[in-house]
């Protein structure tokens, strides 16, 4: 199975090195992709320098945006899945083999990492009010969708053949997650978990504030309820 | 009914109007497609303003009791239609300017790795005099 690990980067060449170090350690099997949305840093230089492809959009695109640039290169180079792993060190790369197991098995299409499935689940859950929010996210999902799932916004993720060329031709802008998974799941597509731990922010700030909680709150909520039936 | 005078002086603006805009298409500064709303409407408005009994026909029908307000509803939808197609219209652009920035990012990556494996199978031409 040839892997792909795209990696979307924001101004982060403080980061990435460990990620792409501990890529080469725990996924060796992988090709690295590090999408760099614009950065103004040296996120590419630093990319390149690891031995990642490097796909530099020449201006910001969003999360959204850079994680499809992802898609397109999966799908126009044939890979046979594609994982999806934060440029910040939140995700630990130990877990991508768990995470393409249920592709390999043939019983999911996407795999979501989720921090809340698990014995021993630790590491890094967030905090109160980010839990509520993710607790209103699942209930909205398994409402509208019927999908049930424990971590909507993770961004762990791995996909396969069918997953990667639905999300080549139409993924999500701005806050993509939860609703990538509903894209999926109203395409057919069979959407699982599996337990990953997390881990805080090394260096930097989260891309979402206090008051961008609440415009999040509302455009996610809205793409979920707007999204049309299957195409 | 609308006097005579102030009739004309909006058909005469509104005629401008029309001008500039089909002035600006033939110019190439706006596209005919963009510029369409802006042409329909504007003929809309310049029938109603020659005919305002269209206009007091319309206020009865709706039962508004002053015509002239049947007129700023009238004005109001028509700035909201023009500004939709607008909002319309970029949206359309934002999507093609993402589609052609991940197209860019990705011939960028295929064109470096061209160079790499070129100068990896050819030893590079430095230091040669030729």
């Amino acid at each position: 199975m040839r892997v792909l690990v795209i990696v979307p980067a924001y101004n982060e060449e403080r980061n990435l090195p460990g990620v792409l170090r501990a890529l080469h350690e725990h996924a060796p099997f992988a090709d690295v992709c590090v999408v760099d949305d614009g950065s103004s840093d040296a996120t590419a230089e630093v990319a390149a320098s690891h031995g990642a492809t490097v796909l530099q959009a020449p201006i910001n695109l969003g999360i959204g945006g850079a994680m499809q640039t992802g898609y397109l290169w999966a799908q126009r180079r044939g890979y046979d899945a594609a994982v999806q792993i934060d440029g910040d060190g939140q995700h630990d790369p130990r877990f991508i083999p768990a995470a393409l197991a249920p592709l390999r098995d043939g019983v999911a299409d996407v795999v979501i990492g989720s921090r809340f499935l698990g014995e021993d689940a630790g590491g890094f859950r967030s905090t109160a009010a980010r839990r509520a929010g993710i607790r209103y996210l699942c209930w909205l999902l398994r409402l509208t969708n019927g999908v049930r799932v424990t971590d909507p916004t993770s961004g762990f993720r791995a996909t396969g053949r069918a997953a990667i060329a639905l999300y080549a031709k139409s993924y999500p802008s701005d806050y993509p997650e939860p609703e990538a998974i509903a894209v999926a799941q109203r395409s057919g597509l069979r959407v699982v978990e599996v337990p990953v731990r997390m881990a805080a922010r090394e260096h930097g700030e989260s891309s979402i504030g206090t008051l961008g909680a609440l415009y999040y709150f509302v455009k996610v909520s809205l793409s979920i309820l707007l999204l049309p039936g299957a195409p | 009914m609308i006097p005579f005078r102030l009739q004309v002086a909006g058909v005469v603006v509104l005629l401008a109007l029309l001008l500039w805009v089909l002035w600006l298409v033939r110019t190439g500064r706006v596209s005919l497609r963009e510029s369409l709303s802006w042409v329909l409407s504007t003929v809309a408005a310049i029938v109603f303003t020659i005919h305002p009994e269209l206009l007091a026909a319309l206020a009865h029908a709706l039962q508004i009791e002053v015509a002239s307000n049947a007129l700023f509803a009238l004005a109001i939808l028509y700035v909201l239609w023009n500004l939709m197609t607008l909002t319309i219209a970029t949206s359309v652009n934002a999507r093609k300017i993402r589609r052609l920035t991940q197209e860019c990012a990705m011939l960028r990556a295929e064109l470096e790795e061209q160079r790499a494996a070129r100068s990896q199978s050819q030893p590079s031409p430095t230091g040669e005099s030729s």
